[in-house]
């Protein structure tokens, strides 16, 4: 472990409880004999935006997987907002004020754009969703799109939708899972900007992220995974500056 | 607004021609008519749940059943209770046989539930077979009442409200975009705060009473019922194969597959006296449609899409492989 290394290592308490929204202690989660998280700890601020990066494989995606409920942790804590949420259904989460995005876009895709929107808010949060629905198509510039069915639209268009439904949710914490990965950097500004914007009204964000220059001009700060573990977690230069952590995640020595 | 009111020129259309209907067709025509009707809101029962939710019940006979049998036990001796007092009492059985089949098994994968909706059904079709109190194979007699009108109007009444139900529930509500959005990807709706067991439970039960209230009205319209004129597998079959052709996940497909392949079987069986050759069509339409019009006969009239991912893959995902199938 990197213990010793300058950045705070994950598996130490961090000084941040009071204000976390997002508290992971000690996660395990075994698929057979592939240990997918391997006592992860980590936090995430209210208002704040983590970064969370390392190989693939190295458990990020289970991660969220866990956090959002989706898969039932073998043993850990998780506290969300106030609330034990560890082993909850997934529903059970998402009504405390958690909201996700897939890896592989998750499309409702018999529906149309603005129907997949107010899917997103039907429970719960449908007070006034017609007009949000039809401010989330103007600020993601699906307007053309709108009555098309989801199935039909091209990849980065399912990636922002993705996003807009999320955005719907009316959520404090949302995890982004590679959010802006393969879209076009038209599409990305509009993410990028849109991230901005929910960050001025609270919303804290965990984001899975390949691309280093977004991770660099997006996130707080940065946690680093590998093998289903934290390694670590700092401001971006520190990380950058931290050799052993370039090799785990970019496999070249600085 | 306009547009609001061109769309109700249809179902105003359709309501008048079914009032009106009784006055220029005879007794003959009058009874497939009712037959047509109730053909139409059973295959709109098993939409609910096989269309909107994407999940396949190979049991819906089951409900039909027990709503036939809960109205025949009620109305003969010695209970002789009055045919509308039976049909609430029929909707309650059948709701809490539907909560027992369908709370455990909808939580699992849809190949789990359409085994189990299939067994319960063969199950009560033993029951009734063995059991004194149902007449055994013999059946049950009930009280005869020979006003073709009185059934005619039973079914309208019901068939219309079947699919005013689905129209504002399916089609208008919050409720209904839950269960689309289940069907579609079941993961992704629990992650929007859907409790996505309890949908599909509440469609279940909902698809379930629709067909009792059916199985009440064919029970005391036809006098006499045993456990295979009412529990059959092929009931079932015909009310899947009226939503795949006419289209899964619409509000017409079950209307126009349900009116359509009943007064096709009729007019075939006044020909030729028999049916087996409708089987026969029944089989190579079920290929062309599947092949050709993922979206059924209904797709013809909306504008939908060719790519993979169609309410059919869904379906069929959900049978197959569970989890989020559909996407090829």
């Amino acid at each position: 472990m990197a213990s010793t290394s300058s950045p705070q290592s994950g598996s130490a308490p961090e000084n941040r409880a009071s204000d976390a929204i997002l508290a992971v202690r000690d996660l395990y989660r075994h698929f057979g004999g592939i240990k997918a998280a391997n006592g992860v700890t980590l936090e995430v601020g209210r208002r704040e935006i983590a970064g969370l990066i390392g190989p693939n494989g190295s458990g990020k995606s289970t991660l969220f997987s866990l956090v959002a409920g989706t898969v039932k942790p073998d043993s850990g804590q998780i506290s969300f907002d106030g609330h034990e949420i560890a082993g909850m259904n997934a529903h059970r989460i998402a009504r405390l004020g958690l909201a996700r995005t897939f890896q592989i876009p998750a499309m409702f895709d018999n529906m149309t754009v603005t129907e997949n929107l107010l899917a997103a808010a039907a429970q719960g949060h449908w007070h006034g969703a017609k007009e949000r629905a039809a401010e989330t198509l103007a600020l993601l510039k699906l307007e053309p799109v709108a009555e098309n069915r989801a199935s039909d639209l091209s990849g980065g268009q399912q990636k922002l939708l993705e996003f807009g439904r999320v955005v719907m949710r009316q959520a404090s914490l949302i995890l982004l899972d590679e959010v802006t990965a393969g879209v076009h950097p038209n599409i990305r500004k509009i993410i990028l900007e849109a991230i901005a914007r929910l960050r001025e009204r609270g919303i804290s964000f965990l984001i899975i992220e390949h691309d280093m220059e977004m991770v660099r001009n997006v996130c707080d700060r940065i946690i680093v995974m590998d093998a289903g573990r934290v390694v670590t977690s700092g401001a971006f230069e520190d990380i950058v500056r931290n050799s052993e952590v370039m090799q785990t995640y970019l496999g070249r020595p600085q | 607004m306009k547009s609001r009111w061109a769309g109700l020129i249809i179902p105003v259309a359709i309501v008048v021609v079914l009032a009106l209907m009784p006055t220029f067709v005879n007794n003959y025509w009058l009874r497939i008519a009712t037959g047509a009707l109730m053909w139409a809101g059973l295959a709109c029962s098993w939409n609910m749940l096989g269309g909107y939710a994407g999940y396949i019940n190979f049991g819906q006979s089951a409900f039909f059943g027990l709503g036939a049998y809960t109205t025949a036990l009620l109305m003969g001796d010695p209970i002789n209770l009055p045919f509308f007092v039976t049909i609430p009492a029929g909707i309650a059985v059948t709701a809490i046989c539907a909560v027992v089949v369908g709370g455990p098994t909808l939580r699992l994968r849809g190949a789990y539930f359409a085994i189990a909706t299939w067994a319960f059904a063969e199950a009560l079709t033993q029951f009734a077979n063995v059991m004194n109190f149902t007449g055994g194979i013999g059946g049950l007699n009930l009280p005869p009442f020979l006003n073709e009108r009185f059934f005619y109007y039973t079914m309208v009444g019901a068939a219309v409200l079947t699919y005013l139900i689905t129209w504002a529930l399916f089609e208008h509500s919050r409720f209904g975009l839950k269960v689309k959005a289940l069907r579609d990807h079941e993961a992704a709706a629990e992650a929007m705060g859907i409790n996505t067991s309890l949908v599909k439970l509440q469609t279940f039960v909902l698809s379930a009473v629709t067909a009792s209230v059916f199985g009440a009205i064919f029970a005391y319209w036809v006098t006499f019922i045993n456990p295979k004129s009412v529990f059959g597998g092929d009931i079932t079959d015909q009310m899947v194969v009226m939503v795949l052709l006419g289209g899964l996940g619409s509000l017409r497909g079950p209307a126009i597959g349900g009116v359509g392949l009943f007064v096709i079987n009729r007019l075939i069986w006044m020909h030729w006296g028999d049916t087996a050759f409708y089987i026969a069509i029944l089989g190579a339409a079920i290929v062309l449609v599947v092949l050709f019009l993922p979206d059924g006969i209904a797709g013809l009239f909306t504008r939908r899409s060719t790519k993979s991912g169609t309410v059919l893959d869904k379906a069929v995902g959900k049978l197959v492989g569970g989890g989020e199938g559909g996407r090829g």
